[in-house]
């Protein structure tokens, strides 16, 4: 066991790094205030092969693995310009189309995300069920060889920019008793199918939505793997989006964490720099000990995937988005506190972040329910629900 | 093409960098050592060069074993393969003489173009290419802004303080470059993959034929006599607006020659 990365995953970070650092968090801003797409970035990205590390080389993808595409995300947001869709199409459509998918569904859509030409959007929550995946009410009815899709879904990420979207709803046969999520590929403009976004207070150049689904007539290979593989396939998504989440976070603690360091070394008030002060250097120096713990966590679960072994990762996936969030809102909190008036200024590029690291703790998958899931599944506790 | 980049490792300029005290050479051990920042540009207009006109590109480095970082990201950029110097003799060798030993590799090697940063962000001398150029006697094309390989004709736009001029010469030839030639490439996650594998020779002093009296801080031919840290920035001067206060800024611009 090692605790150092491979020379070739610290050379990703440097080169990701330094594409980062070319578009950095006004960038970023500029794009969410204009109501754009970081479209040149994720260009970028793409004609490095950033987009696609962790997918099979056969379809043009890099070959490495989730922890690779972690790091991706991870410099990315700590030069301030994370690519949120980076979480949706490579890691949980990627990581499930590439698993189970049919050898058609692997050369089109595969083929298309290592070349950054298309994108697909991931829809699970929905209004009535919130986090629970058990009542799911999306359901896809069997229509000759195809199928025929009804129902909601709400704060569904970066629609706008997707080419399609991977639905989990239920097929109707299993409507009733246990849960059998079905995967559903539906194109962004397939009749019957519609959007409405959501306005948030969150500085982000993706979007929120909702989303209906009145009668979409989808052809028999919209299904992506088995109508009742059960839990497995969604988890080959799930466990890749949580470890994401967390690369993500820990990304833009590492960004809010450069920042304060910088601005306490060089701030001068009376005779000492302001970092000088146990008031301030304290909690820094406890935010950067939290961040590499929870660095420490998302590399094991990433590793643990990356090893196959879907059980452990899952366990590792959730306590390590666990702990991102948390030192992700602690970091950008603690910046603020550093920066003072400052640390709310357009200017010094923190404010913005209030809301999304306050997101974090509650997407894709809240404190509470990570809480839930060690409580029960890590601990034995009798379940709650 | 034959084309041989010449890269050096420095200390990464954004952090303070040192000599040591035993023997007013570098202290390498205080600073991340990165590739030469100009030598980025070289390596970029080396790969241009081998995709427009075919052939290949190696890298060609002398420096310790901690060099082999930046060899390294030299051929994540797209590079084939490399050669690397290294040698404890060579410690503290001096312009002239790194010149003299990285000749002998290049006579070694065989190349058609050498390409090189026009100076290195730590020693500074921007001598290489010339010295380089008269011990090979071969011709230097110096602080290209935009090369042109037509057959065997090198044609340059060479910046200087009034524009640029154009120079040509005939290849074999040595080529210094200057950042404005191109913007360098980021090391894509395949490059990153393939470097691994691609083929790094190591050199000493005796495979490349370099006579070992004739480099090494003992004769380097230039001596650092003393050193001492660069003082304080001063307090800036406080130009207070009485009426006058535009004239008195053309003045102050005018005194440091500004405008």
């Amino acid at each position: 066991m090692s605790f150092v990365e491979s020379e070739e995953r610290r050379a990703l970070r440097e080169s990701v790094a330094a594409l980062g650092a070319k578009y950095g968090h006004e960038y970023y801003v500029r794009k969410a205030r204009a109501g754009e797409e970081t479209t040149e970035l994720w260009a970028g990205a793409g004609e490095l092969g950033f987009l696609s590390v962790n997918l099979p080389e056969r379809y043009g993808g890099g070959g490495g693995g989730i922890g690779d595409l972690a790091a991706v995300l991870e410099e990315l947001a700590a030069a301030g310009s994370p690519l949120l869709m980076l979480v949706v199409s490579p890691a949980i459509c990627g990581s499930i189309i590439a698993r189970f998918g049919t050898e058609a569904q692997r050369e089109y859509w595969l083929r298309r995300f290592a070349d950054g030409s298309a994108k697909m959007a991931f829809a699970i929550t929905e209004p009535d069920a919130g986090s629970n995946a058990h009542r799911l009410t999306t359901i896809g009815r069997r229509d000759g060889g195809g199928w025929v899709l009804n129902g909601r879904k709400v704060f569904i990420s970066a629609v706008e920019e997707a080419d399609a979207v991977m639905v989990v709803g239920r097929t109707a046969d299993a409507a009733t008793g246990r849960l059998r999520p079905s995967l559903f590929i539906v194109p962004t403009d397939a009749p019957g199918f519609s959007r409405t976004p959501i306005a948030m207070e969150i500085v982000s150049p993706e979007r929120q939505s909702m989303l209906y689904f009145d009668d979409v007539r989808l052809p028999g290979d919209a299904l992506v793997g088995d109508e009742d593989a059960g839990l497995l396939q969604l988890f080959t998504g799930l466990n890749p989006e949580r470890i994401m989440a967390a690369a993500f976070a820990t990304g833009i603690a590492r960004y809010a964490l450069d920042r304060a360091v910088a601005y306490a070394k060089d701030r001068q008030v009376w005779d000492v720099p302001i970092g000088a002060h146990q008031g301030l250097a304290h909690p820094l120096a406890r935010i950067k000990i939290e961040l590499e713990q929870a660095r420490l966590m998302s590399q094991k679960a990433a590793w643990l995937y990356d090893a196959g072994d879907d059980a452990a990762a899952g366990e590792a996936a959730n306590m390590a988005k666990y702990a991102a969030a948390e030192v992700a809102a602690a970091a950008v909190d603690q910046a603020v506190q550093t920066l003072g008036g400052n640390g709310l200024t357009t200017e010094y590029g923190l404010g913005t972040l209030v809301g999304a690291v306050r997101l974090s703790r509650i997407a894709p998958v809240s404190r509470e329910m990570i809480l839930n899931y060690v409580a029960q599944h890590s601990l034995g506790l009798p379940r709650s629900y | 093409m034959n084309i041989v980049v010449l890269v050096k490792q420095v200390p990464d300029t954004a952090t303070e960098r040192k000599l040591s005290a035993a023997d007013s050479t570098l202290d390498r051990a205080s600073a991340d050592g990165v590739i030469n920042e100009l030598d980025e540009y070289a390596i970029e207009e080396g790969l241009r060069l081998k995709e427009a006109h075919g052939g290949e590109v190696t890298i060609l480095t002398m420096g310790p074993d901690q060099a082999s970082d930046s060899i390294r990201k030299a051929l994540s950029m797209g590079a084939d393969k490399a050669v690397h110097l290294v040698d404890d003799a060579l410690h503290g060798s001096d312009a002239v003489q790194t010149s003299y030993a990285l000749a002998q590799v290049l006579k070694k090697i065989g190349f058609d173009l050498a390409v090189l940063g026009s100076e290195s962000t730590d020693a500074r001398t921007g001598v290489l290419a010339a010295a380089l150029a008269e011990r090979l006697g071969v011709p230097q094309l110096s602080l290209a802004s935009k090369v042109e390989i037509d057959g065997s004709t090198v044609r340059i736009q060479r910046i200087t303080d009034y524009g640029y001029d154009r120079v040509e010469g005939s290849l074999p030839a040595v080529l210094s470059v200057v950042e404005k030639i191109n913007e360098p490439r980021y090391p894509s996650f395949k490059g990153i993959m393939a470097a691994k594998k691609k083929p790094v020779e190591k050199l000493s002093l005796a495979d490349a034929g370099i006579d070992p009296a004739l480099v090494g801080l003992a004769g380097a031919t230039t001596q650092v006599v003393d050193f001492a840290d660069a003082p304080p920035r001063e307090a800036g001067t406080v130009v207070k607006d009485e009426g006058d206060g535009g004239a008195k800024l053309a003045e102050f611009l005018a005194a440091k020659k500004f405008v």
